[in-house]
């Protein structure tokens, strides 16, 4: 790069900054550990819980609050999955399906075989990295836009999925999961495991994300594959993990879906879940068009989206209005973010 | 290879190589390069092997020009939803409409009120449909080409609030008084004039709604300077701003032609079901996801820019006989889960051949 420069002294001049820039403080690489999308979305949620506390006194007690976080805690799992696909650029409009066929292959081990917990766990796991793999290696190998690939999976994966259900819904599914419920069994020192689990996965993806270099890589495709892949990242294999995290991921979160039904697993199981995690992770900040994003914020806006549903019934209001609010939030989420960006930009 | 193509409704072919092409080589190329012959060929070959199959007695009914005429109901809000998501597809940066199938139930609703509850005039009906499935169109480009959303965040968003709306306005409701149940009679099939007897009788909604769509879209896309500065803002945004293209405003126009579109379905999906259901077309996966389906298998490239009103046309053919020929094959809800298969797979297939005709033809048409 300095021989460049110095080959052609004339041709523009950024090399003082540079040199200023490393004299004065080390260059700063990592973008802050909490980012202003996330101070907002605190900021809102904090509003919303205070006026939900003063309208509905129940809000506030462990009745409450611990049902939203075992809610939250499916959506807010495959969201940091989610949150790596879109950072390295993609989507996965498949995840909905795919929970659909692990919580059924799951469901009807559990009670033709049943299945004791760790083995019943680590069965929807690996069917969920199954269907993970399959999208990761169409998408990376394949080299066809994230979205029209996982359309086609999507159908793919329902049709399984019915078909395993086979015309009739499971029943008497035994209470194996309620480790991962809303139930007493559910929770230890009042956190419910569900959630628990989910705050340390995500943890983990935080930090693999944000401070080894595999985990920087994915930002690195995001911003520019063919860079990336000129810098030395291995593309393919990078796109084909994010899939395959997120398919494994799909698997837990199955389990939790199934601890909070009810003994009956019926067809409807996971419709609209892929709308609901793009919906979290875009609300949390993570930039649709790649290369931007945290698994932090992921987690808030799984929060944010739990919170108006949650919010709305126990004000009593028609349940179906908190599509709408998931929606406006969306719009204000993103639009404070457009706003920001455009302000970085004009700096 | 060669530079992109702008217009790909009316520029040439491209010249194939030497002459001394054989003929093998050339099919091949005609095949994967130009979608249109391939969809066509598909067709042909569905066609065939559902005849050959109801010859031999494979199904539980005949498969034949009557039950293919019949079928073509189908057609009607796959094909209008699927012109829709070509006109947003094609302006580009990654345009994409998930709101479809909410603005279908919305409006639905409105045509209900309209229709059904006000007693309005059935065109004075239609028209406001129309008009309101254009507003919320319009929400959608606003959103997008004005304010800078990505289209697919500004369209999941107002999804979520379009298909809120439908299912609040009416408290849960469906609207199916007797005026709206009478509409049934739009589904109806018909004969055609002079040379009907011959021909196995069509779904009265094929020239009420989807003909005269995909005319007007084909002129717009075709015929028309906006056609011109759709292609050219979907192929390059930035030249486009610098050739003098009022770039926001035409991709605002896309998205409230596709609102528009999508008031029409609206009105053919209550006539279907005699009935305006809150969850018409949002039940199940949506009507969203199989527009866009048809959009892709027939050769829209979802990165902006290349797409024809008669790809659309000849991938909704090869969906609808398909599914109509799977209906057939299978017992009872087996065929309606093949044909999520069928769906699957066929779009799958066709995404992978655009990438296979990118890489060895330098794109396709």
């Amino acid at each position: 790069m300095s021989t460049t420069l110095g080959q052609r002294p004339g041709a523009g001049s950024p090399a003082p900054e540079p040199r200023k820039a490393l004299g004065q403080s080390r260059i700063r690489v990592l973008p802050s550990a909490i980012s202003g999308q996330e101070f907002v979305l605190l900021g809102v949620i904090a509003v919303l819980w205070v006026i939900l506390a003063f309208a509905t006194p129940a809000f506030f007690t462990a009745g409450s609050i611990q049902p939203l976080l075992v809610a939250m805690a499916p959506i807010a799992l495959v969201g940091v999955g989610m949150t790596i696909i879109i950072i390295t650029g993609g989507i996965d409009v498949s995840v909905g399906a795919a929970i659909m066929v692990c919580s059924v292959v799951t469901a009807k081990l559990l009670v033709d075989q049943g299945l004791v917990l760790p083995l019943a766990v680590l069965v929807s796991v690996l069917v969920g990295g199954a269907l993970g793999l399959i999208n990761g290696l169409l998408i990376a190998y394949g080299r066809v836009h994230a979205i029209i690939i996982t359309f086609g999976t999507a159908n793919i994966f329902l049709f399984l999925g019915l078909q395993i259900f086979g015309s009739s819904t499971v029943n008497n599914i035994p209470q194996t999961f309620d480790v991962f419920g809303r139930g007493v069994a559910g929770r230890t020192f009042g956190i419910p495991h569900a959630f628990l689990i989910t705050v340390i996965i995500a943890a983990i993806a935080w930090w693999y994300l944000r401070h080894t270099a595999g985990g920087r890589h994915f930002y690195a495709i995001g911003g520019d594959a063919h860079a990336a892949r000129l810098a030395g990242v291995r593309v393919q294999r990078r796109i084909l993990l994010a899939y395959l995290i997120t398919g494994l991921l799909v698997g837990l979160a199955s389990c939790f879906v199934i601890a909070q039904g009810t003994s009956t697993l019926d067809q409807s199981v996971g419709t609209g879940k892929e709308l609901a995690v793009i919906a979290a992770v875009v609300i949390g900040g993570t930039s649709i068009m790649g290369g931007r994003g945290s698994v932090l914020g992921t987690l808030l806006g799984a929060l944010l989206v739990q919170t108006v549903t949650s919010g709305v019934t126990q004000l009593g209001w028609n349940s179906q209005l908190s599509d709408l609010f998931v929606g406006i939030f969306i719009i204000v989420a993103v639009g404070a973010d457009l706003i920001r960006e455009r302000a970085r930009r004009a700096k | 290879m060669s530079a992109p193509v702008i217009d790909p409704a009316t520029a040439p072919a491209p010249k194939s190589g030497p002459a001394a092409e054989s003929l093998v080589s050339r099919v091949v190329r005609a095949l994967l390069t130009q979608r249109i012959v391939l969809l066509a060929v598909l067709i042909v070959v569905v066609v065939t092997v559902f005849f050959v199959m109801d010859a031999n007695d494979y199904l539980t009914a005949p498969y034949d020009t009557d039950y293919m005429a019949s079928s073509l109901i189908n057609a009607v809000p796959l094909a209008m939803l699927g012109l829709a998501e070509l006109l947003v597809i094609l302006s580009g940066r990654g345009g994409i409409d998930l709101s479809v199938g909410a603005i279908v139930s919305l409006a639905g609703m409105i045509f209900g009120f309209a229709y059904g509850q006000w007693d309005w005039p059935l065109w004075a009906a239609i028209i406001a449909t129309a008009v309101f499935g254009g507003l919320c169109g319009a929400l959608n480009g606003f959103l997008v080409a004005y304010i800078g959303f990505p289209a697919l965040i500004a369209t999941l968003a107002t999804y979520y609030a379009f298909k809120s709306l439908a299912i609040v306005i009416n408290s849960q409701r469906p609207i199916s008084t007797k005026p709206i149940q009478d509409l049934f009679s739009i589904t109806r099939t018909v004969e055609l004039p002079v040379v009907g007897s011959n021909l196995p009788d069509v779904p009265l909604g094929i020239f009420t709604f989807l003909i005269p769509t995909a005319i007007v879209v084909w002129v717009l896309l075709a015929r028309t300077s906006y056609g011109r500065r759709l292609y050219a803002i979907g192929t390059n945004d930035t030249a486009s701003k610098w050739a003098g293209i009022p770039v926001r405003d035409t991709r605002f126009k896309a998205y409230v032609y596709a609102g528009v579109i999508s008031g029409l379905v609206a009105v053919v999906t209550v006539a279907q079901f005699a009935s305006a259901r809150p969850d018409a077309g949002v039940s199940g996966s949506g009507m969203a996801l199989p527009a866009i389906t048809i959009a892709v298998l027939g050769g829209v490239a979802i990165t902006g820019g290349i797409g024809r009103v008669a790809g659309v046309i000849l991938a909704t053919l090869l969906i609808v006989w398909l599914n109509a020929g799977i209906l057939l094959a299978f017992v009872g809800n087996e065929g309606s889960q093949y044909q999520l298969l069928a769906l699957g797979t066929v779009l799958i297939f066709a995404a992978l051949l655009n990438g296979i005709t990118n890489r060895r033809y330098g794109g396709s048409r």
